[in-house]
């Protein structure tokens, strides 16, 4: 194909644009919502991945060990411990610094610090903190220190409290997101039939121009070809607006983000300025993808060449 | 040259506007295709430009059986035969320069080469100082110059002329057919469909006359007989 027909169907694809304007601009507006709330779905998957990132980074697993138990016994269980694949990090805190965290948290209460003072030993046990690989993980460790023979040394584990929460932020999470999938879904789906009429309707406005161009010898592709192009502009255009509008967005939704992950320091804009090529890439790609499919299908039934 | 073997056309459920036709043209020709309105002369046209497919018979055009050409080689075979109608098909739009560059930027042609077409080929139609005016500042037979000039810039071996002067008046009828016999001299066939009785008994070439989709008559140098 020479430099002056792409040229020729570029113009022709402009001029399709600008000759059914409002449409031009119904259809590039569907297409900005759709991705609104793409964009919506994806700001919301990033917010609970780190939600949960961040109460991850808090989970593990205490296991409080019976006051009588010895030092050396802790330390065999840690090294019992250490061998099981789940298992990322395990901390010791020997019964002395159990004491001394206990006394810093309550320092201000001057009748625990003073019973504290009145017994003559030690009243706690050490403790080993565990954190695992992954959240999933914490019932097998559970079950293989409940199944070990040093269970018998530990006076209680806590877990179950951050599992319930982390179940309610996957489940909350979950829920937004079928309904914003749902929601998106629908967009696209408008958006697909949208763009097929426009590009009818592009045919329609052009049918003069396209029977001279079959009696002249143009090729189907010749023909073809500002159409696609038309609806490639389209998806471009709806895409980029969508990232204009939600941009500004984030930086309206940043402070809830803090006040959500207090000492997280996680900013949206942020993130999205990091992957924005990797966004606006895969944005293109499937607007790109869809919306020539939709206007192949409209030429198929209405532009015969 | 141009045959036509045993060609038939129909359309469901029970039309047939061509019926065995068999016709030899040879290059450089000048055939008048005469009938009355509904006969299957422009079917014949629609055929020979591949916008129709045959239902029966062959046809072949310089040495090229176009009966079952693919969609991706119609577009050469236009390239190569020249189209006009009563209804001229300019865009309103485009002045006279586009409307023929129209036709030459479907091939890729170059601006600069255009420039130097575009001028002869207005000059061979006698509109020449016209290229910047739009069709509607122009008469109904300088129109139908310009449609000529679309058909010629891509030196068609062949032209058909579905009723080039349906729409004319007497005098620019005169100088269309004054322009087509001169294009035919350049070594073009041309191929004129008309209803015309007073056109095809002035020029005196062969007359090939088709009646309920088969011909009746083929004459060398003939007149209208219907």
């Amino acid at each position: 194909m020479s430099i002056s027909s792409i040229r020729q169907i570029i113009v022709f694809a402009w001029q399709s644009f600008w000759r059914n304007f409002w449409l031009s601009i119904v259809t590039i507006t569907i297409i900005v919502l759709a991705f609104i709330s793409v964009n919506f779905l994806l700001i919301l998957n990033i917010l609970s991945d780190n939600a949960i990132k961040v109460v991850q980074n808090k989970v593990d697993v205490s296991l409080y060990f019976n006051h009588d138990a010895s030092e050396s016994q802790v330390l065999e269980t840690q090294i019992y411990l250490s061998a099981v694949p789940q298992i990322d990090d395990i901390t010791y805190i020997s019964q002395a610094q159990a004491l001394e965290q206990f006394k810093q948290k309550h320092q201000g209460d001057a009748d625990i610090i003073q019973s504290l003072n009145e017994l003559q030993e030690n009243p706690l046990g050490a403790t080993l903190i565990i954190k695992a690989k992954d959240i999933g993980d914490y019932p097998d460790i559970i079950d293989v220190v409940n199944n070990s023979k040093y269970n018998n040394l530990i006076q209680d584990k806590s877990f179950d409290d951050n599992e319930v929460f982390i179940d309610r932020i996957k489940e909350v999470s979950d829920n937004v997101n079928r309904v914003g999938l749902i929601a998106s879904g629908i967009f696209i789906l408008i958006s697909l039939l949208i763009v097929f009429n426009t590009i009818r309707v592009a045919i329609y406005t052009h049918r003069e121009e396209i029977s001279i161009m079959k009696l002249v010898g143009a090729t189907n592709w010749y023909i073809r070809s500002p159409f696609l192009l038309e609806s490639i502009i389209y998806g471009l255009l709806g895409v980029a607006i969508a990232m204009a509008v939600t941009y500004p967005i984030l930086g309206l939704i940043q402070p809830y983000v803090n006040s959500f992950f207090l000492d997280s320091t996680f900013n949206l804009a942020q993130y999205f300025s990091q992957n924005i090529i990797k966004i606006l890439g895969v944005e293109f790609l499937i607007t790109v993808l869809l919306n020539v499919l939709s206007s192949i299908f409209a030429m198929r039934k209405y532009l015969k060449v | 040259m141009i045959i036509l073997k045993d060609l038939s056309k129909f359309y469901p459920p029970d039309v047939h506007a061509l019926k065995g036709v068999n016709l030899h043209i040879k290059p450089k020709e000048f055939i008048c295709l005469v009938g009355k309105s509904g006969t299957g002369k422009t079917t014949l046209v629609k055929l020979m430009i591949a916008e129709e497919k045959a239902s029966k018979g062959r046809i072949i055009i310089g040495g090229w059986d176009i009966t079952d050409i693919r969609n991706r080689e119609i577009p050469i075979l236009r390239r190569q035969i020249g189209v006009v109608f009563q209804d001229f098909k300019l865009l309103e739009k485009k002045t006279v320069f586009e409307n023929i560059a129209f036709a030459l930027q479907v091939s890729g042609i170059s601006l600069v080469r255009m420039k130097e077409i575009i001028p002869q080929v207005l000059k061979i139609v006698g509109l020449e100082g016209k290229q910047d005016r739009y069709p509607v500042q122009l008469s109904g037979g300088e129109q139908q110059r310009v449609a000529l000039a679309r058909a010629l810039v891509h030196r068609p071996k062949i032209l058909l002329a579905d009723e080039p002067t349906g729409n004319l008046d007497t005098q620019n009828t005169k100088e269309i057919m004054e322009l087509l016999l001169k294009i035919n001299d350049f070594g073009t066939t041309v191929i004129l469909v008309t209803h015309n009785q007073d056109v095809v008994n002035s020029i005196n070439k062969r007359v090939i006359t088709i009646d309920s989709g088969k011909i009746i008559s083929d004459q060398k140098k003939g007149k209208y007989i219907l």
